[in-house]
């Protein structure tokens, strides 16, 4: 059996080795050697970020293994949940109550912002880190408060970084945005690994293990709704919330993207979500709009809503509204404008 | 034959000078690209700056401010009901003086001035409302809604104030937030508070004080902020974190 020969050493003629064996100096011995020396430490130095690899950092055979979320098991899920779990449990200590919450019969959630009442105060952002163990170095925040000057509702005049000794600001009103969890999502559309997707009560929802960091999503959200992790999210142990689900709060890994689910965890139990409860102001409303009696569908019968950036075709779930202004008004002393008009008080 | 001299083999097919020096750029190529990677780690990192760190207290969720269902008064340092006083000792409720008791009470309720409006003069731990009917001081919102009609329907539909508790309507957790549990009754309108820290997101662009794009053509802005028309400089109302010539300070003076 003849074997493929390799090199010259029948003669063969070959532009490299052909012509360097006959003709090796002492010169071409160091200049390749000096390639192969250089190629080598050039080599070494690109892999020197492993250096800092932790070893937990590895996403286990599991989690490689691991199935997309929709076509899960029962006792698939609850092995991944399991896997989590230890996860959670080994690099913050907290054993976490991890769940799989499903989407209840005819239920689809809607959020509702008075911007009569929003001040700016940001509590809602905060609340909402709290809430969702968001990265706080770098700093993750879903909900982007904009102070928008008055007589302008375009939000390129609005600013999220405003400073100021206290809120209201009398020149200006507030805009929190925060995911709208659109009807029509483009942000779904665009994901090439099915990684987000909308779930029967109109949560838009990430499998944070399918995520593949694309970030395809992020520049196809007119809201800017959505948020990367550039690198490793830290987290104080002390500051995690034990209480979790596989598609919301769960600790999320470098490199996937995340958003405001709504606080599913705690809506899908019939709970409010954090932004709601901790406003000081009661601008925020939430419910299940095919409920009539609900708060969001007296607002959307009664009030003047509007959605952000309706043209673009997204349909949001998330609606602005305004309601009159309290009829006292304390620079006006009823007698005297009583007096203005003719009328008796 | 050309097979056996490799240097007439190069010189009928000649290579590309790139090709010609290869072993001379090669090695220290490959050096130079060590050292940018080796060393380029540090700094090449992704700029963040972590969270600030805020006052928790700031988070709870839930009712704005402790409405009173039992009035209790501080005196000396010692809760007392009011009626541990009040059947002692008579007084008028009267706004022509000032208050002995009670100082720390500061009417801001617009025409609604005078304690007796709301307060029941033979009971102290009652409520009055226009009709002569005492109700406890947990009934508030019974007794805001003799002036305030249209923000009371919205509170009974739920479109004004804040519900806690639930989404689910007709749920038992789910609990409607009462007038005083937000606002205050004795100053009833909300008063400016501080913000939490502005986010440390990466801000593109621009990186001085923010220019209001809107500010000259801003339909409102010239009859809103008078010192924007006078100076013809956009107003910077919103003004980055760090920069030293924030107008601020200036307009809160000015209120």
């Amino acid at each position: 059996m003849q074997l493929p020969v390799i090199g010259n050493r029948d003669g063969c003629a070959s532009p490299y080795g052909g012509a360097s064996r006959p003709g090796m100096t002492r010169r071409s011995f160091l200049r390749r050697g000096a390639a192969v020396t250089g190629g080598l430490a050039a080599l070494a130095a690109a892999m020197s970020p492993l250096r800092d690899l932790d070893g937990d950092d590895l996403p286990s055979f599991q989690k490689l293994l691991q199935k997309h979320y929709k076509e899960m098991s029962p006792e698939e899920m609850e092995a991944a949940l399991d896997r989590i779990r230890k996860e959670v449990e080994k690099r913050y200590q907290v054993r976490p109550d991890i769940r799989d919450f499903k989407p209840m019969d005819g239920v689809e959630f809607v959020y509702a912002l008075n911007l009569t009442r929003c001040i700016g105060c940001r509590r809602c952002v905060y609340a909402c880190v709290e809430e969702n163990n968001q990265s706080r170095d770098p700093e993750i925040q879903y909900i982007r408060v904009l102070e928008m000057p008055r007589g302008s509702i375009d939000i390129e005049d609005g600013d999220h970084h405003y400073e100021r000794s206290t809120v209201p600001d009398e020149h200006h009103y507030y805009m929190p945005v925060q995911c709208h969890q659109c009807a029509n999502p483009p942000c779904v559309k665009v994901c090439p690994v099915e990684a987000t997707w909308q779930e029967a009560d109109g949560i838009t929802v990430i499998d944070y293990d399918w995520c593949i960091g694309c970030r395809y999503c992020e520049a196809a959200c007119p809201y800017w709704a959505r948020r990367f992790n550039f690198t490793k999210p830290k987290l104080p142990k002390d500051d995690l919330n034990p209480t979790m689900a596989y598609l919301s709060n769960r600790p999320r890994e470098k490199g996937v993207v995340e958003k405001c689910h709504f606080c599913l965890h705690r809506t899908r139990q019939g709970k409010l979500p954090a932004c709601l409860e901790v406003c000081p102001t009661g601008a925020r409303k939430f419910g299940n709009v095919l409920d009539p009696k609900s708060e969001v569908a007296e607002i959307l019968r009664t009030k003047r809503v509007f959605v952000l950036k309706a043209e673009v075709g997204t349909l949001p779930r998330f609606f602005y509204y305004f309601d009159e202004r309290d009829p006292i008004d304390e620079h006006v002393v009823p007698s005297q404008a009583a007096q203005a008009v003719g009328v008796a008080s | 034959m050309t097979d056996a001299t490799p240097s007439t083999s190069s010189s009928t097919r000649p290579r590309s000078i790139l090709a010609r020096f290869e072993s001379l750029w090669i090695g220290p190529g490959f050096a130079v690209l060590a050292v940018i990677m080796f060393f380029g780690s540090q700094y090449f990192k992704t700029p963040s700056a972590p969270a600030p760190m805020i006052d928790k207290s700031a988070l709870t969720r839930g009712a704005f401010r402790k409405g009173a269902d039992q009035p209790m008064a501080n005196i000396g340092g010692f809760m007392q009901r009011c009626n541990d006083c009040h059947q002692l000792f008579t007084s008028e409720m009267d706004q022509t003086r000032p208050l002995a008791q009670h100082g720390h009470i500061h009417l801001e309720h617009g025409i609604n001035n005078n304690c007796a409006n709301c307060h029941a003069r033979e009971d102290r731990e009652k409520l009055i409302l226009r009709g002569g009917v005492e109700i406890a001081f947990s009934e508030t919102p019974r007794l805001c809604q003799q002036c305030h009609g249209p923000v009371y329907a919205d509170w009974l539909r739920g479109t004004h104030g804040k519900t806690m508790g639930s989404w689910q309507t007709g749920s038992p957790d789910q609990v409607r937030l009462r007038c005083t549990e937000c606002h205050d009754p004795h100053a009833p309108a909300y008063k400016p508070m501080a913000p939490l820290p502005s986010p440390n997101t990466l801000r593109m662009g621009w990186q001085g004080p923010i220019v209001e794009h809107g500010a000259e053509r801003n339909p409102l802005r010239r009859w809103l902020a008078p010192e924007v028309h006078e100076t013809g400089a956009p107003a910077q109302h919103g003004t980055h974190k760090g920069d030293p010539e924030t107008p601020a300070g200036r307009q809160e003076g000015e209120h």
